[in-house]
């Protein structure tokens, strides 16, 4: 049997195994207006189900003295690499609960891989640099997905069964939490609303002005 | 003025030594200002007070080099032109440059940051009496208190060596700036400040058959040096003014991207003393980090 058809028919038994569903979920501020870079999971209510890291890592930029992406989620046990493609040093620290670590000044590819191996949100900053902020957020469960410009985020392949839905932000303000039901092979959606704090980050324009008296 | 010169040579050499091959940039930025100033002359009072616009333009360029992982050295050398329409004598072209060793204590946003360095500059003037040579030892800290809340501290003690020994001599100078980011793009800033050196030009003298006299014979015997100036077209008479002046003021500044902010400024002096004087400054500025 050539391998490719041995593929294929793997593919096809796990899918008939699972009939998988997904829930759309559409985050939505106070106004009404989409909100990106949100993180929607789900968690079994039935089972535990067991994460199974990427082989390789995650990679989180920084460019024009930025990092890119702005929120990474990511499950537990995930390996991050912080490539850095700019012509200026920069030196990526967190100090959060879930995950402390700094690599000190580098440029171009750091050696450095820091594993993410507790859940929760991590804060990274720059040392030298005070605006650049971006989060990591660290997830014991597979099934999640970051919303994009337009607020929505799919979360696939998820087998039926009771799950509780979150929503994660930056700026969230409280806990976000509802009891979905994924039926098999079905799709549902889930409109969610969420108050979020002014976004307040540290100004990166250059100071003008200064009187020079003499 | 030798020992002067020398000290300006070594800091531009160090200043073009440190940008070597693993030092980041050049980072390039030019800002543009108008400024009004109600009393340009310093002038305790009468006649003798002058004010004008004047127009700056400058550029500089710097490089970072990593002393250890919170130390950063800074290189870097500066240009600027300043236009006086209303007093030709106090046009000036000015090069410099500046070495300053910077050092942040801890780790994140919240963490102080101390500077020491120094800074040093040749100004010619269209008057050629105020045209000189500069060297300052500068210091500070700052401290950001929230995202949005920021204060600094800032110090400068330098030394003026001019063509005129009235504009030469040296200076100190303390201040203090509280800046609050309003939302993404309003900055407010709050200023105060003293120094002590200023140079005082007064509406004193006459000229008679013998030369230029002063009106105020006991200008004469004021602390420092006096000199008749041409600047102002008038018969002045400048002196070195020793007395504390203190200052304070406020500003806003709308960030313009990125890369851009504009301010507008205002700064109120007094000085005390035998020529207190009072000035009122206004300026607008932009700045563009490239």
């Amino acid at each position: 049997m050539h391998r490719s058809a041995a593929l294929i028919l793997l593919a096809t038994a796990a899918l008939g195994a699972h009939a998988a569903g997904t829930v759309r979920v559409v985050t939505k501020d106070a106004a009404g207006k989409p909100v990106a870079d949100a993180v929607a999971y789900v968690i079994s209510l039935d089972a535990p189900v067991a994460v199974h890291p990427p082989e390789e890592p995650v990679a989180i930029t920084q460019r024009d003295q930025e990092f890119d992406p702005y929120v990474t989620p990511i499950v537990v046990g995930t390996r991050v690499v912080f490539p850095n493609r700019d012509n200026v040093q920069h030196h990526v620290y967190s100090v959060s609960p879930a995950k402390k670590f700094e690599i000190p000044l580098y440029i171009g590819e750091s050696t450095a891989t820091i594993v993410f191996d507790r859940p929760g949100p991590v804060t990274l900053g720059c040392n030298i640099h005070d605006w650049m902020v971006a989060y990591v957020f660290v997830l014991d469960t597979p099934y999640f997905a970051k919303t994009g410009a337009d607020g929505t985020a799919d979360i696939s392949n998820l087998p039926p069964g009771r799950y509780r839905l979150e929503v994660w932000h930056p700026r969230l303000a409280g806990k976000v939490g509802l009891e979905v039901t994924v039926v098999e092979a079905g799709d549902t959606t889930q409109v969610v609303s969420v108050t979020l704090r002014p976004d307040r980050r540290i100004r990166r324009a250059p100071d003008a002005g200064g009187v020079d008296y003499k | 003025m030798a020992s002067r010169g020398s000290f300006l040579t070594a800091l531009a050499a160090l200043a073009l030594a440190s940008p070597r091959a693993s030092a980041d940039g050049p980072f390039v930025s030019i800002s543009e200002s108008v400024t009004w100033q109600d009393n340009i002359t310093n002038a305790p009072s009468g006649d003798g007070i002058k004010s004008a616009f004047g127009l700056e333009s400058g550029a500089d360029v710097t490089w970072l080099r990593s002393l250890d992982f919170s130390t950063l050295l800074t290189a870097g050398v500066a240009a600027d032109a300043h236009v006086c329409p209303s007093y030709g004598g106090l046009e000036s072209f000015s090069v410099g440059s500046t070495a300053e060793v910077r050092r942040k204590l801890g780790l994140g946003p919240l963490a102080p940051v101390a500077y020491a360095g120094l800074t040093g500059s040749a100004t010619g003037y269209v008057d050629p009496e105020r045209s000189n040579i500069e060297g300052d030892f500068i210091f500070g800290v700052s401290q950001r208190l929230r995202d949005d809340l920021q204060v600094a501290l800032d110090g400068r003690l330098g030394s003026y060596d001019a063509r005129d020994i009235v504009f030469s001599g040296n200076f100190a100078s303390l201040g203090a700036t509280l800046n609050w980011d309003v939302n993404e793009t309003w900055r407010l800033k709050l200023m105060g400040g003293w120094r002590t050196g200023d140079t005082v030009a007064n509406y004193a003298a006459v000229k008679s058959p013998y030369g230029w006299v002063a009106v105020d014979p006991e200008a004469q015997y004021l602390p420092g040096a006096w000199h008749y100036v041409r600047t102002f077209d008038e018969p002045f008479v400048a002196w070195r003014e020793s007395s504390r002046t203190w200052s304070y003021g406020a500003g806003i500044s709308p960030a313009l991207g990125r890369h851009t902010s504009l301010a507008l400024q205002f700064a109120h002096f007094t000085s005390e003393g035998y020529g207190r004087y009072v000035d009122n400054v206004v300026s607008v500025s932009l700045r563009h980090h490239f």
